[in-house]
């Protein structure tokens, strides 16, 4: 924790927006090169023209919009922390869902609303797959829970002061 | 004026059917250059496979052409649609056997991998539900414990306000993950948390430990202690809340 001496979050958004572009470039490359390759002309050379051809047009564009979607998320995402306060998925679900409104501004409102569904859901989704793995992979760390005594910073119940020591416990 | 509406006909069908220019181009010059020619009006009927040796002129014959065209369609689909009929009448039960069976099996696949995506995305959905709004969750019990610490005095005195929280630092700079260990004691369920705090004055963080347990009667948590420990040399310790002379 000591070596994130500044605050993540303003430097988050540069941070995803440029894997969402790589993201975007990489998988849109091959699905270009894959699409290209088939809508040729018969003929190697004239596929491997065509798919080259798809990446180049494609592949960027497609990285711009991904790009384009996790930087905006990224900025609501680190506005909603600064607003409440607090990290929580809430954060990621709500910036999800206004990332989809914001993105689909120019159809109107019904179709606003409808991507912005989309993409709380989306996240919805996203976040349960974390927090399923996140839990899950630390319980194949954790042994059976000794008996837990109290923590030794607060003082015993009948009222003396605390010793200077924590006690060393298991969290996950 | 038939000669006109011909051409236009027979135009937007070979714009139907071939939309490279490089066809329209000699199909336009052949007409432009004469519009009796066989060829053309051929090509446009050729899809029948009627080979149709008109005589050209003016008048009669082109008409005569014309209602043809549709008539010899019809009855070419008509004989088409019988043989099928018939067809399928013959062979029908062998056919249509195996074909329900292939069939059949290729739904139950289909049918497996809807449900199996169905279950997953439910189990995802609940595992989000439970965390977001069940009050057992430890984002729930974060949020408690976070407002009783923005709401006391020591606390801000010490930290300055505003308060915010965060958990552990998952992948690429997310503080989502609350640290948390759940146990049974008594027949009762436990579960202590711990996370962060900061404040306005630099450079002063801070450990929540909290702990809730169940209450037996109303099946809320409630909490045991909230105590602040202060990273700062000496350790200082801030009691929030400190209930545990009720457990007995």
């Amino acid at each position: 924790m000591e070596e994130y001496a500044r605050e993540p979050c303003p430097w988050r958004i540069v941070d995803d927006c440029g894997g969402a572009f790589t993201m975007g470039v990489i998988g849109g490359g091959v699905f270009q090169a894959i699409k290209g390759f088939r809508n040729a002309p018969v003929g190697i050379r004239h596929r491997l023209r065509g798919s080259a051809n798809a990446v180049r047009i494609r592949a960027p564009q497609i990285g711009g919009s991904f790009a384009v979607w996790g930087g905006l998320f990224s900025t609501i995402d680190c506005g909603l922390v600064r607003l409440r306060g607090k990290e929580d998925p809430w954060n990621s679900i709500t910036s999800g869902a206004l990332t989809g409104a914001v993105l689909a501004a120019r159809s109107g409102p019904l179709a606003m609303m409808g991507s912005a569904m989309m993409g709380g859901i989306l996240l919805a989704l996203i976040e349960g797959v974390g927090i399923l793995l996140t839990r899950y992979t630390a319980q194949q760390f954790r042994n059976a829970p000794p008996f837990l005594e109290d923590p030794s910073q607060l003082p015993p119940k009948d009222g003396t002061p605390p010793p200077g020591y924590p006690s060393y416990q298991q969290y996950h | 004026m038939i000669c006109t509406f011909l051409r236009a006909i027979q135009y937007t069908e070979k714009l139907h059917r071939s939309p490279a220019k490089r066809l329209l181009l000699p199909h336009l010059v052949l007409n432009k250059a004469c519009l009796k020619t066989e060829p053309s009006l051929r090509w446009g009927l050729q899809y029948q496979k009627k080979t149709v040796r008109p005589r050209c002129v003016l008048g009669v014959t082109q008409k005569a052409l014309w209602t043809q065209g549709p008539s010899s369609r019809k009855a070419k689909e008509d004989s088409s649609k019988q043989v099928s009929v018939h067809r399928s009448q013959r062979e029908g039960t062998a056919v249509s056997t195996a074909q329900k069976v292939k069939e059949a099996g290729r739904d139950f696949t289909y049918l497996i991998v809807v449900l199996f995506g169905i279950t997953i995305t439910g189990g995802l959905f609940y595992t989000i539900f439970k965390e977001l709004f069940s009050s057992s969750s430890p984002s729930k019990i974060y949020g408690r414990a976070l407002e009783k610490c923005r709401s006391h005095p020591e606390v801000i005195g010490v930290f300055g306000e505003p308060l915010k929280g965060y958990g552990e630092a998952t992948r690429r700079g997310r503080r989502q993950h609350i640290s948390f260990i759940e146990y049974v004691k008594d027949g009762l369920e436990h579960m202590r948390v711990k996370f962060y705090i900061e404040g306005s004055e630099p450079g002063k963080q801070g450990t929540v430990h909290a702990e809730v347990k169940e209450n037996p009667k109303s099946g809320e948590y409630d909490f045991r202690y909230v105590f602040v420990e202060i990273e700062s040399y000496p350790r200082r310790t801030i009691i929030v809340e400190d209930n545990r002379p009720q457990d007995d």
